[in-house]
């Protein structure tokens, strides 16, 4: 369901950012460049996105992590179909979407989490983005709140103070009063100082008694807000220390990849044992992290609905409510796991455990025990007959036998439908296997059943290792991909590095054989030196990878498009070239010049006839075809030679299929900066259509009668040798009988539309 | 008098009356077909200021057409005066009034001499005219325009017949390109495309050449070019359907009552 379209990697051995790399549209990716290019780390990038599992030796020098992302091509409303209740919003992003973006991240623990990236996170993002600007306004306010209340707690501090002054200077007033009362009587004073000091310092403590009850029924209000306040401060200390904490464990584990990278080697078992904890402690205080964050964020939420008035219950209600109405259910984790489900299987094919062994024990196949040697092959090879267990437990030896003997000669047949190469004249191989018991004489294992492998020819019966490294790379190779052809639950995409590097140049090209045919099913993407390995008209298959600096290793990976090999070097380019041959010396195909095809030789004339009247300066090199269908032969020799070229096409229906062709499917690129095609801006079927009639009549055809069609459809219903007139033109143009000053403006503004569009390439 | 220099209404009159009220009934009907080719008239009322087409036949159909094709941008407006008269005439112009609604249908931004251009080649295509020596001669000249109203700008191209602009009182004459639409008599080139910044109050004059070449009833020589010049001149300054009168008024008078030569055509408009 899910196929693979482009990828990009980020920060992964050689590779600093490949940027958006499509991969060819018929399934076969060819990724070709010098050693230490960094061809296999595009491979390796691609697997660990699938396996999430990369140690220290991938990571660069700065210690960047890694982050490959893929993006798949999926069929329009799929997604809605695996996204259960995905919300109006999100619901409406989904079903419109056919392509998926996928991104792996690692941490400073090199454990990764798969995200879905591009539009869908886009999205997620934009939601997160309002959820944190309200949350911001909630901690504003907050804070705001905070400062009243502070503010009002001065107050009423300042209230009590002024109040206590009263009381005890009213106090003070009292007891002189007392005191002469005992005496029997009124001091003139006395009687002065109560008359002007105690009503007036009483209505002063009435009235401050007063200021206090309103400021402490403020605080009383507020006194929930405050709690929020004090324990969201409490929270945010709380984070504070844990992303410090996370900070130092970080640096600590930087240090160790920077120790490993250095040593190359493994560090000892102290320092070994002293990492396992910080990595546990980093680990830990990650989730304790996330849930704390989480947790700081609805208690933000839950103080703005205390702000306004709301008891701790209704807002804890409400605070479900606003998240909910925030944020969708899913975040881009979450989806991305969910997601990552479908995604293709990427296995890279290894020599390894992929080669087929002599023989392997029933037993080990039936419980999966991958370590036994062969294992993979044994896998395969059981996968491409068809064969489960129940199959072997056949009572009657005699028809197992008869089985097995067909199952052979079956599995032969289909091998040499691949496989053409012969052993001496017609003395082709033949693949066998046959089901035995071990003897008495095999200790543990005697009356075990094991497979026993042949690879056979008319001379000899051998077992598979004693047979040409060649012979049983290719056989396993073969295995494995129609193996993995017959799972068809799942999508696949196989990662081969060089493939058939112990293969004869015609076993290389039964490789791409064997690619074609399952390319339907498996996606490949391989890397290869051998100009066998290359499709010689299929180069929009090509990646090439190079170095930035071609002198230095230090320096980072870098990938060409197909129509970016005018960039690449030329060793980048050798198995190319090894299959086009070099380019001319002759100046008329020269990198320096921009290359232009045309589709054939009456628009060669034409087009030169063109350059040579309007007296254009540009390099531009006319290239004709031989017919519009083998343009993208012609493009693809040109990207070989990495030249810079473009196509010329005009309005005609096999033209413009030719154009929806190259841009659809083979000529598709996401980095080239400029358009490959170049279509005529107005309706000129070909290029003699660019004359005006009276001008074709007066200098191509010499003729006066009336034509009331286009120039092009002219020649084709009166079979005029198209060619022919137009080679003449051209002579013509040359030899200086026609000059710019004979053609009508007409003919002059189609002229300079064509030196514009060569203008506008260079 | 030669039976050559008889008119189609001449001949008519010839025949026995039976016969000439059938051939007058089938050249009533044709009349009113060719009418009914050429636009209405009242299609300019709403993009022209003010405007006039003196349209006189000098049989009962013509070989004279004004053509008139649009949209809100622009208006293409020609005057055609095709070889001979009568019949014959209004054959060619009814075959010159469908290639130009061939070629504008087809493509309305073409410029005036690329119509031009493509006029003559279907011209030349449906007269199977080559070059030879026994081939038919017949062609359109014609005069034609197309305003531009978003820009303010006026081409003309002309195969034989001028345009006429007045501006503050002033005369300019546009001439044509000193071909026919149809086989020229050395080679065919391109016509020329004028191009003319027009300003309100600006008038415009295209016209076959019957009026000039009418012989007065007095004088028994031509009205001339040179004289219609002077007398549209003279007139500028009034509204277009007075000057449309005292041009009909000028022309009914100067003939008298000799025979009209030719199909009559002047289109006057201001912008």
């Amino acid at each position: 369901m899910m196929k693979l379209e482009a990828f990009r990697i980020k920060n992964f051995r050689s590779i600093v950012d490949t940027g958006w790399q499509n991969i060819s549209p018929d399934n076969i990716t060819c990724l070709i460049g010098q050693n230490e290019s960094g061809k296999t780390s595009v491979l390796e990038g691609l697997k660990v996105f699938y396996t999430g599992i990369i140690s220290e030796d991938v990571l660069r020098s700065d210690l960047t992590l890694p982050e490959v992302s893929c993006r798949f091509s999926i069929p329009k409303g799929w997604l809605i179909k695996v996204t259960a209740n995905p919300g109006t919003e999100l619901k409406e992003l989904l079903s419109g979407l056919i392509h998926l973006e996928l991104t792996r991240t690692w941490i400073a623990d090199l454990s990764s989490v798969i995200n879905v990236s591009g539009e869908i996170s886009q999205y997620l993002d934009s939601l997160e983005d309002a959820w944190r600007i309200y949350l911001n306004d909630v901690t504003v306010k907050l804070d705001e709140e905070l400062v009243i209340i502070q503010e009002l707690e001065k107050n009423l501090s300042v209230l009590s103070e002024e109040e206590s002054i009263i009381k005890s200077k009213l106090s003070q007033d009292e007891r002189k009063r007392f005191s002469f009362h005992l005496f029997g009587r009124k001091p003139v004073e006395a009687e002065n100082q109560k008359n002007n000091h105690f009503p007036g310092l009483m209505n002063q403590l009435n009235e401050l008694k007063k200021q206090k009850e309103e400021v402490s029924e403020l605080i009383l209000k507020k006194e929930a807000i405050k709690k929020a306040g004090d324990t969201w401060k409490k929270m945010m200390n709380g984070c504070i220390l844990i992303e410090k904490h996370l900070k130092d464990l970080s640096i600590k584990l930087e240090e160790r990849h920077q120790r490993m990278t250095l040593l190359m080697r493994p560090l000892d078992d102290e320092a070994d044992s002293e990492w396992k904890e910080v990595l546990e402690d980093f680990r830990k205080t990650r989730a304790e992290r996330e849930v704390n964050l989480t947790a700081l964020d609805n208690h933000i939420a839950l103080s703005g609905y205390i702000i306004e008035g709301n008891t701790e219950e209704e807002a804890s209600i409400k605070v479900n409510d606003i998240i909910h109405s925030y944020k969708s259910h899913y975040n881009s984790a979450f989806l991305g796991k969910k997601y990552f489900e479908y995604c293709p299987v990427f296995e890279l094919f290894e020599d390894f455990g992929s080669l087929l062994p002599n023989r392997i024990d029933m037993e080990d196949i039936i419980s999966g025990n991958e370590n036994v040697e062969g294992y993979k092959a044994a896998r395969n090879f059981l996968s491409l007959a068809q064969l489960d267990y129940s199959f072997f437990q056949q009572q009657s030896s005699r028809i197992l036998k008869q089985k097995i003997e067909n199952l052979n000669r079956t599995l032969t047949h289909n091998f040499h439908d691949f496989w053409q190469q012969s052993i001496g004249r017609n003395n082709k191989i033949h693949i066998q296997f046959e089901l035995d018991h071990y003897s008495s004489s095999f200790v543990g294992k005697a009356g075990k059943p094991y497979l026993e492998f042949w690879i056979k020819d008319e001379g000899e019966r051998l077992y598979p290792k004693q047979r040409s490294r060649g012979v049983r790379w290719f056989l396993s190779f073969y295995m494995e991909l129609k193996a993995s052809a017959n799972l068809t639950d799942r999508q696949k995409v196989l990662l081969v590095d060089e493939p058939g590097v112990s293969l004869h140049a015609r076993a290389q090209e039964d490789v791409l054989k064997v690619f074609e045919d399952i390319k339907d099913k498996i996606q490949v993407i391989y890397t290869t030196h051998s100009p066998h390995l290359v499709e010689i008209n299929k180069l929009y298959r090509v990646l090439a990878v190079q170095r930035d600096d071609l002198d230095s290793l230090k320096s980072t990976s870098r990938i060409l498009d197909p129509l970016q090999l005018s960039s690449a070097s030329p060793d980048t380019l050798t198995p190319l070239q090894s299959i086009l041959g070099n380019p001319m010396a002759d100046e008329r195909y020269s990198s320096k010049r921009f290359n232009l095809i045309v589709n054939d030789t009456g628009s060669f004339y034409m087009l030169n006839a063109v350059i040579l009247l309007m007296g254009y300066k540009g390099k531009v090199c006319v290239i004709p075809s031989t017919n519009i269908s083998s343009i993208p032969l012609l493009c693809n020799i040109l990207m070989g030679w990495g030249m810079d070229f473009g196509v010329l096409l005009f309005d005609n229906d096999t033209e413009i299929q030719l154009d929806e062709y190259m841009k659809n499917s083979a000529f598709k690129t996401e980095n080239s900066s400029r358009e490959l095609i170049m279509r005529m801006p107005r309706t000129f079927l070909n290029s003699e259509d660019l004359l005006s009639t009276l001008d074709f009549k007066n200098h191509i055809l010499e003729t006066r009668e009336g034509i009331t069609v286009p120039n092009s459809v002219y020649i084709k219903e009166k079979e005029v040798p198209r060619n022919f007139i137009l080679s003449k033109f051209l002579s013509n143009v040359k030899e200086g009988k026609i000059k710019v000053s004979d053609f009508d403006e007409e003919t002059i503004e189609n002229f300079k539309l064509v030196t514009d569009l060569f203008g506008s390439v260079k | 008098m030669s039976i050559e220099k008889h008119t189609n209404s001449d001949l008519l009159s010839l025949l026995p009356k039976p016969v000439s009220n059938d051939h007058e009934a089938s050249l009533r009907y044709a009349q009113m077909i060719q009418r009914a080719l050429m636009p209405d008239p009242l299609i300019l009322k709403d993009k022209l200021k003010d405007f006039f087409i003196i349209f006189l036949p000098r049989d009962i159909v013509s070989g004279d057409f004004y053509y008139v094709f649009g949209n809100k941008q622009k208006i293409c407006i020609a005057a055609g005066d095709c070889t001979g008269h009568g019949v014959p005439g209004a054959l060619m112009s009814i075959l010159g009034i469908s290639f130009l609604n061939e070629i504008m249908k087809c493509d309305l931004n073409l410029n005036a001499n690329r119509i031009l251009n493509l006029m003559r080649e279907k011209i030349m295509y449906a007269l199977h005219q080559t070059g030879g020596c026994h081939e038919a001669q017949d062609s359109i000249d014609i005069g034609l325009c197309i305003i531009d109203f978003s820009t303010g700008k006026l081409q003309f191209s002309g195969a034989n017949r001028p345009l006429i602009m007045i501006r503050n009182g002033e005369l300019t004459e546009y001439k044509p390109n000193k071909m026919t639409l149809g086989i020229a008599p050395v080679k065919e080139a391109s016509f020329v495309n004028t191009w003319i910044d027009t300003k309100p109050g600006d008038s415009f004059y295209m016209f076959t050449d019957g009026f000039s070449d009418q012989f007065g009833e007095i004088t028994d020589k031509k009205f001339k070019y040179k004289h219609f010049k002077r007398m549209i001149h003279s007139f500028e300054e009034l509204p277009m359907s007075q000057q449309k009168e005292h041009l009909e008024n000028a022309f009914n008078e100067w003939k008298g009552k000799s025979q009209q030569v030719d199909d009559v055509l002047v289109i006057g408009f201001r912008l």
